[in-house]
């Protein structure tokens, strides 16, 4: 199954379960870049930072309202730039999505995390 | 006439407690039909390596030993000969049974000694060369005399359950052993990543100081190392790895390897374990380092 095939079916998943209403990474409608990148939050993210992972070395931050606050988890400042580092390179226990994630999806990713309140 | 109402004595409650909680206790064992090659056979372990096909319900296709029950069988079977099975299943432990050797030919085609193989427990593992986090190139049997626990992992993995579990875990068994002097010299924890292409040494540098709290003297009890793509080829034989790219990510099997002081494998495990458990055997062997050191320099 293509990368493209699975966004889009995760999107339509996650369209389905925002219907019947549920994690916060489901309910606000979203469309164009944003709706793409909860997608690939979906598929790639939400595992480590939705869940709870008490045998993970460091647990993963939960990111609600990650861009409202001047600061990332790390202590970076909450820049785009910064995000899109992260994403690419990783930080501390969280791995590289290095030629993992091209760049259309990082951005799709960072416009989402723009919106988690 | 009156009918008497039984009474249980206290004694006639405890036995029927007992049987109650014996036979709820008791699980039958599973039974699988398996076919496949017999690869090697290793009569010290009464154990057989098998290259077998999909077992429904069971696993998919792969090569690993299997224990036989009876010595009759482990004389009778021989490398090349093509078998059909049950695979018995008991809790933790496995075996073939009603054993048929279903095409012996395979036994006079001239084959290479034993093919790559999944090694049996008591197999010594075989000395290939690694490069760790430093860019240093290291030998499996650079650890003869030490307790190894190995497993392996990609940087990038983004399954919490798979990878990162791994090295929490590792990490977290690597603080335990520090408080014990004597069991962290005797003792080596060694992840290698199954993706040499992305994971240099700069790389697993970055990742191992990540799961060692920036403490680069770790990197003396726990190494991270990659091979070269043949290498690692043979070292996932070796160890039963199953790794292949599935879109944007590696699809993999957890392996845990459990090597003795003596350079042989002492256990394996995949997906049941804890730290505890993988701890206390790691310490288990390192206990026997001492009489094991000698031995090992000597046969090697």
């Amino acid at each position: 199954m293509s990368r493209r095939v699975k966004v889009a079916l995760i999107a339509g998943v996650s369209a389905g379960l925002a219907a019947l209403g549920g994690c916060s990474w489901f309910s606000p409608p979203l469309s164009g870049k944003a709706a793409e990148g909860r997608a690939l939050f979906v598929m790639h993210c939400a595992d480590c930072h939705e869940g709870e992972h008490p045998d993970l070395h460091k647990p993963p931050p939960k990111l609600n309202g990650l861009c409202r606050s001047k600061t990332l988890p790390s202590g970076a400042p909450a820049t785009d730039a910064q995000l899109r580092k992260t994403i690419i390179e990783g930080r501390g226990t969280m791995p590289a999505f290095d030629q993992r994630l091209s760049e259309q999806d990082v951005e799709a990713l960072v416009s989402y995390l723009h919106t988690l309140k | 006439m009156f009918l008497r109402k039984p009474k249980l004595t206290p004694v006639a409650v405890l036995v029927l407690l007992i049987v109650t909680i014996g036979a709820s206790q008791t699980k039958s064992p599973k039974r699988y039909n398996l076919r496949g090659e017999v690869l090697g056979k290793n009569p010290a372990t009464n154990e057989v390596t098998v290259k077998h096909a999909a077992i429904p319900g069971f696993m998919p296709a792969m090569t690993m030993p299997f224990k036989l029950k009876t010595a009759r069988a482990m004389e009778e079977l021989q490398p090349g000969d093509k078998i059909a099975a049950v695979v018995v299943v008991n809790g933790d432990d496995y075996w073939l049974e009603n054993i048929r050797i279903t095409d012996r030919s395979g036994r006079t085609s001239a084959k290479p000694p034993l093919p790559p193989h999944l090694l049996a427990v008591g197999e010594s593992v075989p000395d290939l060369a690694l490069t760790n986090q430093d860019g240093k190139t290291i030998h499996l049997h650079d650890f003869a005399g030490k307790a190894v626990l190995l497993t392996f992992i990609y940087t990038r993995c983004p399954m919490p359950a798979f990878c990162p579990r791994l090295s929490s875990q590792f990490a977290k068994i690597h603080e335990d052993l520090k408080k014990t002097p004597d069991d962290y010299r005797k003792t080596h924890l060694l992840t290698v990543s199954f993706d040499p292409k992305y994971d240099t040494a700069p790389v697993l540098r970055k990742y191992g100081l990540a799961y060692l709290d920036n403490d680069p003297s770790g990197f003396a009890h726990w190494d991270f190392a990659s091979t070269t793509p043949s290498d690692l080829r043979k070292l996932a034989d070796a160890f039963g790895l199953e790794y292949f790219e599935e879109g944007s990510q590696i699809s993999h099997t957890m392996n845990i390897v459990l090597i003795a002081p003596d350079g042989t494998v002492a256990r394996y495990w995949a997906t049941e374990w804890t730290a505890a458990e993988l701890e206390k055997a790691l310490r288990e062997q390192a206990a026997k380092s001492d009489a094991s050191t000698q031995t090992a320099a000597q046969s090697r």
